[in-house]
């Protein structure tokens, strides 16, 4: 892949740059998600060789900027599985699932084993999305596979942009090994599509903070039966 | 009596377009124990082939054929070989390259596949 050249800070520097992959079910939102960040969509690149669309998204932090090269998948997912050369140098990841869609949760566990099959202990966010959408699907509480397997969790409504900067800080915290990083600067976002009712995301906040307290059901085969 | 190369063009325009247009009545061209490897996955029997072709999670698709070679089966008269060389194109997705072969068979004088494998022509570098 291309080198980091093209992204410098003022003073020449180059950018700090981490591959992040962006997987999970065809449908479930990852491409509307990542074209939310206005410079990022201006800058992505498609390589038809990997059939994969490269969205450079920089955010300001108080250590400096940095810059997620985001893997989109270009619709290869609908297909089957990923090719091998999706993931490798990988160095974070996000699963998307679609909350109003049983099915897209059911099988995170697969695009979990997929990814940590080439990418062993790399940061990974998983999101459930389209929470904007009032018949979820997918509770709060249904929601543990995060807890087995130490990833974060975050609601989040791609075009309403409700929590579209958590997974980066998340990952850009982990990666940095910065506990105290903030971003200090908002990107640049294509305007909300949807509204999200505050009240409700408040009420799901509360419900996966409970969540969070419950015992995990005893499930020796999680990665097969969710 | 078609020429092989005849039947292998014909058979890859009518295979693609019920694929656009009517995914479901695709078995209805495969043997009752045809097999199918469809991104490295590989199932068998008619059944199992029109399940995997109607659950691909795209609600549109487009083929276009580039190139379609075809080979009589020595011994087995009447069955081809054929290879196809396209790009396609789902929902709103940005189009793939993809390669495509299949055994055809002559069977109580239809035209039957056998033998399906289709791969995305995406690399790992």
């Amino acid at each position: 892949m291309a080198a980091n050249t093209d992204a410098q800070k003022k003073d020449g520097a180059p950018v700090a740059t981490f591959k992040l992959v962006l997987v999970g079910d065809g449908g479930t939102g990852k491409t509307t998600f990542v074209k939310r960040h206005l410079t990022g969509e201006f800058e992505k690149r498609y390589v038809a060789t990997l059939g994969v669309e490269v969205h450079p998204l920089v955010f300001y932090t108080n250590f400096g900027p940095i810059r997620f090269d985001v893997w989109d998948t270009a619709g290869q997912e609908k297909f089957g599985g990923l090719r091998d050369g999706y993931y490798i140098g990988g160095q974070c990841a996000i699963i998307f699932f679609d909350v109003t869609s049983r099915v897209t949760y059911k099988n995170v566990p697969n695009w979990h084993r997929d990814l940590v099959r080439v990418l062993e202990n790399v940061p990974i966010v998983l999101c459930g999305n389209k929470v904007d959408i009032k018949d979820r699907k997918v509770k709060a509480k249904q929601i543990t596979f995060h807890r087995k397997k130490n990833l974060q969790y975050y609601d989040i409504s791609a075009k309403s942009n409700y929590n579209f900067e958590k997974p980066f800080l998340w990952l850009a915290r982990k990666i940095s090994g910065e506990a105290g990083l903030q971003f200090v600067e908002a990107p640049a976002l294509a305007p909300p599509e949807v509204k999200v009712d505050p009240a409700l995301m408040a009420q799901y906040e509360k419900e996966l903070n409970q969540a969070a307290n419950m015992a995990l059901p005893d499930d020796e085969n999680d990665d097969d039966d969710l | 009596m078609a020429s092989p190369q005849e039947l292998g063009k014909a058979f890859s325009q009518t295979y693609y377009g019920t694929f656009s247009t009517d995914r479901g009545a695709l078995f209805k061209y495969y043997h009752p124990q045809a097999m199918l490897t469809f991104e490295g996955a590989q199932v068998s029997g008619q059944e199992a082939i029109n399940q995997k072709l109607t659950s691909l999670p795209f609600q549109q698709v487009q083929h276009v054929v580039t190139t379609v070679d075809v080979q009589p089966v020595p011994a087995c008269e009447g069955a081809i070989i054929v290879q196809i060389l396209g790009q396609l194109k789902t929902d709103n997705d940005p189009p793939h390259g993809f390669v495509q072969a299949f055994t055809i068979f002559p069977i109580n004088g239809a035209h039957l596949i056998v033998n399906d494998m289709f791969r995305l022509v995406l690399h790992n570098a």
